[in-house]
């Protein structure tokens, strides 16, 4: 028996049912609980729509409390479920402008990817052994610490390293080299204030880092980060060096790719939704065509869906390039930059002068451009 | 870690059971499925599922630390990151030594001095402190039989005159020394596999594998297809493991490798006196990426070698000229220069390849490479080999 239940709210059901009808296996409930269900001959939320928990109960055998989690479920999906909400390009487009990006105190590597490296998407850098991924990685480590006058981000930054390359003499190098820059560029008291904060101390106790040593630490490590980026609001870039080693041994190459899935699907959203920057460093393996060889980025084809952007890392002669070969932002480019004892930096020092550079339209407050004054004293260093 | 039993991880006994109907015993096991397997196999919800997924891998995630508090401890230790390798030159390029907890590769052409830097290293693990060394054992992994016990007393007795001054010191310091004769790769890997226990108990602080090539070459014929993969797999096995000890007990980890010869693309355009291939480290691309630290030894001419830093992460690359002595390896003066480009490299002509592919190493790196066998030959340097190192 239905009891008393008002003709509008029987028709307002009916056409949320009519509008929005699932079937009962795709519930995010328990294989037991959708086999009583469709056993008794629910075959889609429309049937369930008009039900109580006790009748509910006593049709399926499924305990009080399980019918209440089902129509929970149900009139969660038919009821709110209009989906997440949308936006338009202009929002996007003013969100955009507001996020800053992490320079790589490379200018014409930022010039290339139109400021640095974008917050809120995952970037992968690939290349060969030695020509300078981890260094890369440290570089931004310190990098997204600047603060905001300076035209950094100062944010925080977590680092996985499953190779066991990270060096902490190394990082002190390159965060001394970082603040002797910043504490040039003093102008205003504003920016005396922020170098208190921007000192070697604090630049270590902004890094943290974890060392995972096989393929499931670091799901493990990526299935937690989610509540720690929660717990840590100011984290703003998280590297991951690198996520090849730990998949290189597999003997079963579909479940390496399901998991490579998964775990891309996990760092985009976590990108998107904390507004974190998702660097990733990628191997090179050969791969044999004929009699060629050919060095390609590793773990396989589909894998290059993930990341937004892709940076490839490679000599030529004596000469270290990076090049940017997928970007949905950018020109694909080429700049030559080197490794010094300070960190990443351009190569030679005879670049354009400040005047040629293009000239965008975007003001100060909201630019997502580096500031020019950070960028002009790099390039008389 | 991964291997951890999920009973032990607080899951209770009743989903317990029901993932082990399915074969899911470990934490490994579990880690590996996507969220809806979780679901199928355990009988839970999606919300419920993401929960245990969530515990799961709080039990065995390693924890953050911050910079801050690592560069604290090891300030309050006075523990050295490196370990010096008693030749001032290479230690002031590598800013300190080798470093700890990483894997270090010494690779190069036969009879050009890996083993005699072996042997060196490993009496130089076993001074004290105050002599430079580490004050421990040393686990002495061999493939190739080329261990000498004389040639290590000698080097002791030549190189620390002073300190080994007694027969006792020099037992000492040889029973210190833990040699393992391995002949196959499964050899190798079955040891590297208890090597934890070995470390433990004979308290080690160094461990030496010479050499990583020579096995897995005898093995794995790479023209068959699929040996290449099974390879592959073996290598990056034993490179986990070997990361693993080296960062669990903070000791260096020094390998030999071989060299091999890549050849070029026939099919690209070649200037007629520049050849189209060149010496690399042998092994491949993958276990390229897996060392940290590589040094190259190679021949000038028949007198002078040279070691070169090809992969650092500290170092810059560099030469430095050497020879063999009866004290192991010493290093003449200077560094020739740091290798920006070629015409630094004065004197000394260097092949360099033009092939089509992307080289895994520079080209300034590449190994010196004899045009003609004749000149300089092969022969020579194989007699002086014989009469001068092991």
């Amino acid at each position: 028996m239905l009891g008393y239940v008002s003709w509008r709210d029987v028709l307002k059901k009916l056409t949320l049912a009519v509008t929005m009808q699932r079937p009962v296996s795709s519930l995010p409930l328990s294989p037991g609980m959708k086999l009583k269900l469709v056993g008794a001959g629910f075959q889609s939320t429309a049937d369930l729509i008009l039900l109580k928990p006790l009748q509910l109960s006593k049709e399926t055998g499924l305990s009080q409390q399980e019918a209440l989690e089902v129509l929970q479920a149900v009139r969660k999906d038919g009821g709110g479920g209009e989906g997440s909400t949308s936006l338009t390009a202009l929002e996007l487009l003013q969100k955009e402008e507001e996020t800053r990006s992490i320079i790589t105190f490379s200018s014409q590597l930022d010039a290339a990817l139109g400021g640095g490296l974008p917050v809120g998407k995952t970037t992968e850098i690939c290349g060969a052994p030695g020509v300078g991924k981890t260094q890369l990685c440290l570089q931004l480590a310190v990098d997204v610490q600047v603060p905001q006058c300076f035209g950094g981000v100062g944010g925080q930054v977590i680092y996985i390293d499953t190779e066991g390359s990270f060096l902490l003499q190394r990082v002190i190098d390159v965060a001394t080299a970082a603040v002797r820059h910043c504490s040039l560029l003093v102008e205003d008291d504003e920016q005396r204030a922020a170098m208190m904060t921007f000192t070697m101390e604090t630049i270590l106790s902004n890094i943290f880092l974890v060392r995972c040593h096989d393929y499931v630490e670091l799901l493990a490590e990526l299935h937690l980060l989610p509540d720690f980026l929660s717990d840590h609001p100011r984290t703003r870039l998280l590297v991951i060096d690198s996520v090849a080693f730990p998949f290189r041994r597999f003997d079963d190459l579909s479940q390496r790719t399901r998991l490579l899935q998964g775990l891309a699907q996990q760092l985009v959203a976590m990108a998107t939704r904390h507004q974190v920057a998702v660097v990733i460093t990628n191997q090179m393996t050969t791969r044999l065509q004929g009699n060629q060889s050919q060095l390609v980025p590793a773990l396989g084809e589909g894998w290059g869906h993930a990341p937004t952007i892709r940076l490839l890392l490679q000599w030529a002669g004596s000469r270290r390039l990076a090049s940017i070969f997928k970007s949905p932002g950018n020109v694909d480019a080429t700049v030559q930059y080197r490794i010094t004892s300070d960190g990443f930096r351009d190569a030679d020092q005879s670049e354009q002068p400040q005047r040629k550079r293009p000239r965008t339209q975007t003001d100060q407050s909201a630019s997502s451009q580096p500031d020019r004054r950070l960028l002009r004293c790099l390039s008389d260093v | 870690m991964a291997t951890r039993i999920l009973r032990r991880t607080g899951v209770s006994n009743e989903i317990c059971e029901r993932l082990k109907r399915r074969e899911i015993e470990s934490c490994k096991d579990l880690l590996s499925l996507t969220p809806v397997e979780v679901m199928n196999a355990a009988g839970l919800s999606y919300e419920k599922a993401s929960v245990l997924l969530q515990s799961v891998s709080k039990a065995i995630a390693p924890p953050f630390t911050t910079l801050f508090w690592q560069a604290l401890e090891l300030w309050k230790q006075h523990s050295d990151s490196c370990f010096s390798t008693s030749l001032p030159a290479l230690d002031k390029l590598l800013r300190g030594g080798l470093p700890r907890g990483t894997i270090t590769e010494v690779t190069g052409p036969s009879g050009c001095g890996k083993t005699q830097m072996c042997l060196m290293l490993s009496v130089l693990a076993t001074l004290p402190k105050s002599e430079g060394g580490l004050d421990s054992s040393v686990i002495y992994i061999d493939t190739e039989s080329a261990f000498s016990a004389e040639r290590l007393v000698e080097i002791a007795r030549s190189r620390f005159p002073g300190y080994f001054s007694s027969k006792e010191r020099v037992l000492q310091m040889a029973a210190r020394v833990h040699l393992f004769r391995e002949l196959t790769c499964q050899d190798v890997l079955n040891r590297l596999e208890r090597l934890e226990e070995d470390i433990i108990s004979t308290g080690a602080g160094l461990i030496i594998l010479d050499s990583v090539a020579s096995v897995v070459r005898k093995e794995f014929d790479t023209t068959l297809p699929g040996n290449l993969i099974h390879r592959s797999n073996l290598l990056s096995h034993e490179a986990t493991t070997l990361k693993y000890l080296a960062h669990q007990f903070n000791i260096p980890v020094v390998l030999t490798n071989q060299i091999t010869t890549h050849v070029g693309d026939q099919g690209s355009a070649v200037s007629a006196e520049v050849d189209s291939s060149f010496v690399t480290a042998a092994l491949g691309n993958t276990w390229s990426h897996s060392v940290n630290t590589r040094l190259i030894v190679q021949y000038v001419d028949a007198h002078q070698r040279q070691i070169l830093i090809a992969k650092s992460p500290v170092a810059p690359f560099a030469v430095l000229n050497y020879t063999i002595q009866k004290q192991g390896i010493c290093i003449d003066g200077c560094v020739i220069s740091h290798l920006l480009s070629m015409e630094c490299y004065s004197g000394v002509r260097v092949h360099r390849a033009e092939s089509s592919c992307c080289s895994v190493f520079p080209a300034h790196i590449h190994l010196l490479q004899k045009k003609r066998r004749d000149t300089l030959g092969w022969k020579q340097i194989s007699s002086h080999s014989e009469s001068g190192s092991l």
